[in-house]
């Protein structure tokens, strides 16, 4: 089986945003990311696992990705819905049950799944604590033989913008 | 400046005439587009998305350029509306003596003959009925158009109008004793006369396709034509541009002959015979179908072999009343009316017996009584196009839903107008704060048993928060009952429900009960206008998308294979967008409308279709979530309430 290649994108701190909704504004720009990053796959007709934390997330992501531009259109659907096959993006917080060829990990552990993928995508966040959970998740992808690589998460904003 | 501009600018006419006028450009853009064509007469498209204010863009330059100007719309309502309150402000704003005049179908004219007729010879009425026909009686000696739109004591589908009013079958036409005093010859005379004919499409497309003798000479006269709703009239001009027999007509037909079998013609014994005869076998004909009424498939039906005999023995016994008729010619006014009928019933007939025949669809419908059979082209394309092409007139098409994923092409391929000017406005009503679109999670699926019950359990909630004022709309009537049943346990509000009441009538509850829920099949809502917070939430349980066994919708599908197409993307699809986007624009009319549409249907999310259906809507607030639209309608009846103690 081929190299499981992964890519860490590495958020930007957002200068102009108010200290006191971090939080809440990293979650925000994580989940953005994500679906940017699900709509660049969908648009080269990859079809896409979005592994979430919980129900919550997972609804966070569909509401985002329902809400994303016309232009942007992204198929998706949440665990049940849909037929068996599933759309091109799926979202959930359980294990997959169907094969797809990238993993969007939203998680904060690297899941026992990883390796049925050919492309998993995952990111870094600015939050300590989350960087430093990021961080075992770049050394267990090592652990596992992945191809690892980092990249900023800016860089994808942009080419997905100018593409749609 | 154009006059046409001059006439929508700050000091315009129409700044005159409307208080607080101020110029919008996609409406001075469609009216400059609108004169040019009439002036090159030329084609042209327009999507003016709802508040673009179409009709004055659209009448101003008409009746600017002096010229004889067809409009033509989709139902008599819009008529009405059109010639009663819209031309007659611009007349009125522009200063011209244009003559205007209204024309409606046939059916929407009292018959003087058959009124007479009916007084004479009709049995015994029950009460309802006597007392709609005093009422007509009373109408009839002072009316001055005959436009039975006029009786308002008289309920709309009262079992009175057909004694009163004519069809193309029964009307004696120049034979006629009340020739001199017809109301339709009288409305069709002043049309010919007018500078502006508002006309229906139905009745548009008759006259094109010859469909109504004595007609045929109103649209050669026009200079300009204009369609509004014509997102409409491909399906129409379908329908005019094909055959239909019924056995209703073979019904009529006989009973009319029994009728001077009893008075006139005692001498002749083998007419009631033979009408007798034929009667019977065109009942007979109906039991063969199912009981309910259905749809299908006439070229596959008519090779199963007790439907061809049956329907050969129609043929036997038509034309054996034919040959009976033949030898009563010339006795009366009456019987010549029934001989051309047989006539026409045998050449229709032909047609239905040749179902090989190229390019069309033959399909059937039965209704409780009868049987009709249709041969219906499956492009009118051809003819449409070449007929605009020399008419030397100015044609224009607009409607607020003729786009799908921001083209023409579906519209424009099926009339043969590829090569108009087209035109796209988008409505300035700002959809992100005046609308949500919700797609509910975790619905089961279509055939899931439990469908109607997780539907009951998402409407309730919408159905508290908007306080009513709720259309529910279903793709089948299974569903439809099933829900409403379900419902009726749950909510206290009032239900209307299709099929309890006439359309018109459960309309008008509807307005007249705030906290009334409509439930009601899809195609209800084309034509309905239900203005401000009369209406605020709109469930659709599943995607309009036309049902795979309609006869006429499977040949084109054959047809669009044949070459090499995909039936879904280039038919089903355009036209469930369409009808989606007619949905949208019955909820939001106006500025101030606030309204949520739920679609319980989760394939316009995980489809790669569901991006052609978002990019022909409006830009509505999307959401998955049911809280956020229950939020959203209880803010519409805060801010409503609110308004309403300032």
């Amino acid at each position: 089986m081929q190299q499981t290649q992964v890519m860490f994108y590495i958020l930007q701190d957002d200068k102009t945003q108010k200290s006191d909704a971090t939080s809440d504004n990293d979650k925000n720009r994580l989940f953005h990311q994500a679906c940017l990053q699900a709509a660049r796959f969908y648009r080269q007709n990859q079809r896409i696992f979005i592994y979430t934390h919980d129900q919550a997330s997972a609804h966070d992501i569909d509401e985002m990705l329902w809400a994303f531009d016309a232009n942007s259109f992204v198929p998706h659907n949440l665990p049940g819905e849909g037929t068996n096959y599933g759309a091109a993006v799926e979202i959930s917080w359980q294990a997959p049950t169907n094969r797809r060829s990238v993993l969007i990990n939203l998680t904060s552990t690297v899941p026992n799944f990883a390796n049925k993928f050919s492309h998993i995508i995952d990111f870094v966040p600015t939050d300590e604590t989350l960087k430093q959970q990021a961080r075992v998740r770049f050394s267990t992808c090592r652990k596992w033989g992945f191809a690892v690589e980092t990249q900023p998460a800016s860089a994808v904003q942009e080419s997905v913008e100018s593409h749609s | 400046m154009t006059p046409v501009e001059q006439a929508f600018s700050s000091s315009g006419f129409l700044a005159k005439i409307i208080e607080g006028y101020s110029p919008r450009q996609p409406q001075i853009d469609m009216a400059v587009e609108v004169a040019t064509a009439i002036e090159k007469q030329s084609c042209l498209i327009v999507e003016a998305g709802t508040g673009t204010g179409k009709t004055f863009a659209y009448l101003i330059p008409a009746l600017l350029a002096d010229k004889k100007v067809i409009v033509s719309t989709g139902t008599k309502n819009l008529q009405e509306q059109l010639f009663h309150k819209d031309i007659p402000l611009i007349r009125k704003a522009l200063a011209t003596n244009a003559k205007i005049a209204l024309l409606k179908g046939r059916a929407n004219y009292l018959c003087v003959y058959r009124l007479d007729q009916y007084k004479h010879s009709r049995g015994q009425l029950d009460a309802m009925s006597l007392s709609d026909f005093v009422n007509v009686q009373k109408w009839a000696v002072s009316t001055t158009t005959g436009d039975i739109g006029e009786l308002v004591n008289v309920a709309e589908g009262s079992s009175v109008f057909p004694y009163i009013t004519s069809t193309l079958d029964n009307c004696l036409a120049k034979d006629c004793p009340n020739y001199s005093d017809c109301y339709l010859i009288d409305a069709r005379k002043k049309a010919i006369e007018a500078d502006v004919i508002v006309v229906n499409h139905h009745l548009f497309f008759a006259d094109m396709a010859l469909k109504d003798t004595g007609f045929g000479e109103l649209i050669p006269r026009a200079d300009v034509v204009i369609f509004d709703e014509a997102h409409q009239i491909a399906d129409i001009a379908s329908e005019y541009f094909g055959e239909a027999f019924s056995t209703r007509q073979l019904l009529d037909l006989c009973s009319d002959v029994l009728k001077e079998y009893r008075t006139t013609l005692t001498d002749v014994k083998q007419l009631g015979k033979a009408a007798e005869k034929l009667q019977r076998t065109s009942q007979e004909f109906r039991l063969l179908f199912k009981h309910d009424p259905e749809r299908g498939n006439w070229r596959e039906k008519c090779k199963q072999q007790q439907f061809s005999q049956a329907f050969l023995a129609i043929k036997t016994d038509l034309d054996f009343l034919y040959q009976v008729i033949k030898l009563c010619i010339s006795r009366n006014e009456a019987i010549d009316n029934c001989f051309d009928r047989a006539v026409t019933l045998l050449s229709k007939y032909d047609v239905m017996v040749n179902t090989e025949a190229f390019g069309m669809s033959f399909w059937y419908e039965t209704t409780r009584r009868h049987v009709v059979l249709h041969q219906t082209p499956l492009s009118v394309s051809e003819k449409f196009s070449a007929y605009v092409a020399s008419s030397n007139a100015g044609w224009i098409f607009t409607s607020a839903t003729l786009a799908v994923n921001e083209q023409f092409k579906h519209f424009s391929q099926q009339l043969g107008l590829e090569n108009s000017a087209q035109l796209l406005l988008d409505s300035p009503f700002d959809y992100q704060l005046q609308s949500q679109l919700v797609v509910p999670r975790y619905l089961p699926a279509a055939n899931d048993k439990g469908r109607a019950a997780a539907l009951v359990n998402l409407a309730k909630p919408l159905i508290e928060a908007s306080k009513g004022a709720c259309f529910m709309l279903f793709t089948s009537y299974r569903m439809m009952n099933q829900v409403a049943e379900l419902l009726a346990e749950d909510v206290d509000n009032p239900l209307l429900i299709q099929g309890q009441m006439g359309k018109h009538k459960l309309l008008s509850e509807f307005v007249e009960r705030p906290d009334a829920v409509l439930l009601a099949t899809a195609s209800f809502w084309e034509g309905v206008d239900v203005r401000g917070h009369k209406l605020t939430c709109v469930i659709i349980d599943k995607l309009p998308f036309a049902s795979p066994d309609d006869p006429l919708l499977q040949a084109r599908s054959e047809d669009v294979k044949r070459q090499g197409g995909d039936p879904f993307t280039e038919i089903q699809l355009p036209q469930a967008v369409i009808a989606l986007k007619q949905g949208v624009g019955r909820l939001i009319r106006d500025v101030s409308d606030k309204g949520v549409l739920v679609i319980c249907d989760d394939r316009l999310v995980n489809r790669p279709y569901g991006e052609v259906f978002l990019k022909s809507l409006p830009n509505m607030q999307r959401s998955r979530d049911l809280d956020q639209a229950v939020r959203f309608l209880k803010q519409i009846n805060v801010s409503d309430t609110n308004k309403r103690e300032l």
